[in-house]
């Protein structure tokens, strides 16, 4: 079950799968859903809503597997945007957050390096590069990649205008891409 | 919006990818990317970028009921991947000119589908338009994907809403008779039986119910959407 995934072997899956091929779609589902399933509970919060994202996830992903190309990133990448964008619309379409997705901290202190600690060989590019961003930007980007927080979500837990929270997101973004493509 | 502007393009993809952009429009950058493989290359290297604040999410088994459920609807066919000129393909291409044209077109419509096709594969019948009240089509039902079934799917999108439903009705002689509950995602269809249809001439109707559909047999809320029935399915 744990055997790593290699990035090709999933690429082969996908395309097998949009041609119909039920049993390599299996396979990709065996190989992915534990992983993807941590990230629709992660995002959603409940367990028996995180089955539905990840039902309607995979049953777009038989849908469109067409649509992915290799040349246009990693499967991984390609298997998790469906699965947040369907757990985010699930979020979004309910009246309330519930009370634990408000106290994200712990878990956001955990991903941005403090860029004073001299850790830099053992740290990934990313968490140095989020390390390098302002504490409430980093932040603002982190609630909305990993808890699929709006904008005006963000605004009101920072106390800051939407505005603030789009040029923070903008900015942080601008300068992500910067430090990892340097 | 310029989307040959490459800032933007750039600034729109990660907005994609980190989840902020509002749903509508991530629906429409979707349908820019499908048709834009320099901008789904610019998404995809988002993707990758970001991908690595989910390393420390922990998997989590998910119980073997939602395979279950995810096989059960791909075998129902609700779902089938789209090959190049499939059904669902031409689907997608009749709702698009659907939305493009307008009911008036309805009658266009079935003029073209009864043309004989050369080369390809059989195009389907459409079956009927239905129209909101300001004569905007927001469903079509199209004869398929098996004989003596007809698939209903939303044109567009409809608005999601977990507190209501969308229920087909067919109005034969007046007396509306419910035909079941529509998928409002554009990607998915409801199937139904065509024999259940009224015959063509007479109405289909969508009205907004309860999420398990009316409780009375009968349209208990608004009707939002209606059509004739064009032509009987085959």
């Amino acid at each position: 079950m744990s055997r790593p995934d290699s990035p090709l072997q999933l690429q082969q899956l996908i395309r097998q799968t949009s041609q119909g091929d039920k049993s390599a779609f299996a396979t990709l589902y065996a190989r992915t859903a534990a992983k993807l399933f941590g990230v629709a509970l992660r995002i959603v919060g409940q367990r028996a809503e995180a089955e539905e994202v990840l039902q309607e996830s995979f049953v777009a992903v038989w849908q469109r597997a067409g649509d992915y190309d290799a040349a246009r990133g990693s499967a991984t990448g390609w298997l998790t945007t469906i699965v947040r964008h369907c757990a985010i619309d699930h979020v979004r379409r309910r009246a309330a957050r519930p009370e634990s997705r408000s106290a994200p901290e712990e878990s956001l202190r955990g991903l941005a390096a403090d860029p004073k600690t001299e850790r830099g060989a053992e740290l990934s590019a990313l968490q140095r590069c989020l390390g390098e961003l302002e504490e409430q930007p980093r932040r603002a980007v982190l609630l909305a990649y990993l808890y699929g927080f709006t904008r005006e979500e963000i605004a009101a837990v920072c106390a800051v205008p939407v505005g603030t929270v789009k040029s923070w997101i903008r900015r942080s973004l601008e300068r992500l891409k910067r430090c990892l493509d340097a | 919006m310029r989307y040959d502007d490459p800032d933007l393009r750039e600034r729109l993809a990660a907005e994609y990818v980190l989840g902020t952009m509002p749903r509508r429009s991530r629906r429409r950058f979707e349908r820019l990317i499908a048709c834009d493989p320099a901008l789904a290359r610019t998404v995809g290297a988002w993707a990758d970028r970001l991908a690595e604040i989910d390393a420390a999410t922990p998997a989590e088994e998910p119980p073997a009921r939602v395979w279950r459920a995810v096989e059960a609807r791909i075998a129902a066919g609700a779902a089938s991947p789209v090959p190049a000129h499939s059904w669902l393909g031409s689907l997608a291409f009749w709702r698009g000119l659907a939305l493009a044209a307008g009911t008036a077109a309805a009658a266009l419509i079935i003029y073209v589908v009864a043309l004989p096709s050369r080369t390809g594969p059989p195009v389907p019948t459409v079956v009927a338009v239905l129209a909101d009240q300001s004569g905007d089509p927001n469903w079509i039902a199209i004869a398929g994907p098996q004989r003596g079934e007809v698939s209903v799917s939303a044109v567009r999108p409809q608005a999601e809403d977990t507190r209501h439903s969308f229920e087909l009705w067919g109005i034969a002689g007046g007396t509306p008779h419910p035909l079941g509950l529509l998928q409002p995602q554009s990607n998915s269809a409801a199937i139904i039986r065509a024999a259940q249809l009224p015959p063509a001439g007479d109405l289909l109707a969508v009205s907004v119910e309860p999420p398990e559909g009316s409780p009375t047999g009968l349209p208990t809320g608004p009707v939002v959407s209606k059509g004739k029935v064009l032509v009987t399915p085959p």
